[in-house]
């Protein structure tokens, strides 16, 4: 009886498996099929399934003057050093947040969450009023201090976690022989964190590089980075230049993500 | 502890929580100055010390059913989210090779930023998109306009599935690491003592995976409640979800009324503050498990 229940239930779960993974398979390919294939077709109006000719037009654009090429080195540009930027800043916070306990290491946990969790938009309004007094209102430096807001805010999150665990003894032991402190930092600290700065650059570059409504509020449609342009392209119903953008903008997360994944596995842990 | 080490960790404690605060304080700056705004004092609509626009903006119904659409869109999302990226995280948990593929393809949509995620939920659910093309291609509609407007629709059902599609990903990356690395000790012990695979999930599985999914799930509503590009791809003009009230009120032709934006900002900041708070006493009840 009891071996006729387990094999009901192992059969049921055996359907439950297959129905959901050609429910995720066709939510998850579809809608990315979709982008290839609008950046690919040419004119592909509704109710046709494909589009009526193949085109490698919109790419083509890429090469010429078009918006698209100068959008995507002005975001390359900002998300590079908003990574910078926020790393530098964040793994001495993160250290010092790190030593924190009791109430004060979570006023510390909310305070760094507080960048993360408050919308763009709502951070880009209170954001723009200071950076217009300091006359950066519009510009790429404003939008790279805008961006960093967030960037920091994740990075030091993401040094809380790995300063928690990091066994500090091992730099006692560099100074008990003889090192100095900078010493200290380059050869032994930095090559254990190696990693994790590489995993902090990384999402310091995509906090920046998915930045829409900060850099449209901050830069005042004046720095045109990525997301506008491919915003502007598909509320222009420009759907072929839009799915190029969209493409472009999926490319370094999609590398990222499976780097990580990657990187995980691999990963030889040097804390406590 | 002697008084001297005692002493010496609270003013530790101090210097730690004043350098948080300096991460916090782009963001508390401008709380401050939109409610200094909000107040007339600061702005370019700033017409002296008054809580006037503050006590407009909050007794329009507007405002409050943009609030409240907001809100319910973003725990629509994340509530179809969790549900999806648990059962997809407790189906394939396995090591065979389908389970590896379950959870790859449910994890897919991850590295899509929300602007892309939005595009694709008005290309594939608009009234001439991918969903109305292969319902025609099926018989059902002969026309776009047959086609149930699942995009600017006043349910948000086009902002709801597509947010809910995009976090999926995320949810079931965190759920499965949980379930791999953090219940499998608990659920070895309770198979032991007899329960049956129901009670372990009910009993052990589920209690140790909500607490630790908790803090992701709280991020994930306020993702989705204050996206602005979502939002203006994917929302109707009525209601006004939040983050479109506050461009609209911001782009006001009547200037008077652009500082509107600054009450409405502080709404959606509180609504972040409060995420916040959730979220540290979601990861303070993770924190002790997590160990």
């Amino acid at each position: 009886m009891n071996t006729g229940v387990a094999g009901t239930a192992s059969r049921s779960l055996a359907s439950l498996r297959a129905v959901l993974l050609v429910l995720f398979a066709l939510t998850s390919i579809g809608p990315l099929l979709v982008l290839v294939v609008q950046s690919l077709g040419g004119a592909w109006f509704f109710p046709a399934l494909f589009p009526e000719h193949w085109t490698l037009g919109a790419w083509n654009l890429m090469k010429s003057g078009d918006a698209l090429p100068g959008a995507l080195g002005t975001s390359v540009g900002l998300a590079m050093a908003t990574a910078i930027v926020a790393c530098t800043v964040a793994i001495p916070l993160g250290r010092a947040l790190a030593r924190l306990r009791g109430w004060p290491r979570h006023v510390a946990a909310a305070a760094a969450f507080l960048p993360v969790a408050a919308p763009p938009l709502a951070l880009g309004t209170g954001l723009q009023v200071m950076l217009i007094g300091l006359g950066l209102g519009g510009s790429a430096a404003g939008v790279l201090i805008a961006h960093s807001v967030p960037a920091i805010g994740y990075l030091t999150l993401l040094f809380l976690g790995t300063f928690t665990v990091f066994d500090a003894r091992v730099e006692d032991e560099s100074r008990t022989l003889g090192a100095t402190r900078a010493q200290t930092w380059r050869r032994v600290t930095l090559p254990l964190l190696r990693p994790q700065i590489a995993e902090a650059l990384i999402v310091g570059f995509l906090v920046s590089w998915t930045q829409f409504a900060l850099t449209l509020v901050v830069g005042g449609g004046e720095v045109r980075a990525l997301p506008l342009e491919v915003f502007a392209y598909v509320r222009a119903g420009q759907d072929q230049r839009a799915a190029v953008g969209a493409l472009l903008l999926v490319i370094p997360p999609a590398a990222a993500f499976v780097w990580l994944r990657w990187a995980a596995r691999r990963t030889v842990v040097p804390f406590s | 502890m002697s008084g001297r080490a005692h002493q010496d960790a609270s003013r530790g404690g101090l210097v730690g929580v004043l350098l948080a605060l300096i991460v916090a304080a782009p963001v508390l700056a401008g709380i401050g100055y939109a409610a200094a705004a909000s107040a007339g004092i600061l702005g370019a609509s700033a017409d002296g010390a008054s809580t006037a626009r503050i006590t407009r903006v909050l007794r329009d119904p507007a405002t409050w059913s943009g609030f409240v659409w907001s809100i319910t869109v973003a725990a629509m999302a994340t509530g179809i989210a969790t549900f999806a990226a648990v059962t997809a995280a407790v189906v394939f948990r396995g090591s065979r090779l389908t389970d590896r593929i379950g959870l790859a393809l449910a994890a897919l949509p991850l590295p899509l930023p929300q602007l892309v995620a939005a595009a694709l939920g008005v290309w594939v659910l608009g009234q001439s998109g991918l969903l109305a093309r292969l319902a025609f291609a099926g018989g059902w509609i002969s026309a776009p306009s047959d086609m149930p407007a699942l995009v600017y629709d006043r349910w948000g059902v086009g902002l709801v599935l597509t947010m809910a599609w995009k976090e999926t990903a995320f949810l079931t990356v965190v759920a499965s690491a949980l379930l791999a690395t953090r219940t499998k000790a608990a659920e070895d012990a309770a198979r032991t003592l007899g329960a049956n695979g129901w009670a372990t999930f009910r009993r052990v599985t589920w209690p140790v995976l909500w607490r630790g999914l908790m803090p992701a799930v709280v991020s994930v509503f306020i993702f989705v409640a204050g996206s602005y590009e979502a939002a203006v791809l994917l929302a109707p003009s009525a209601p006004l979800a939040l983050p479109l009230a506050i461009a609209d009120r911001a782009a006001d032709p009547n200037l008077a009324r652009r500082g509107d934006a600054y009450v409405l900002t502080l709404l959606l900041l509180g609504m972040a503050l409060v995420a916040v708070a959730a979220h540290e006493w979601a990861r303070a009840r993770w924190e002790p498990l997590a160990e």
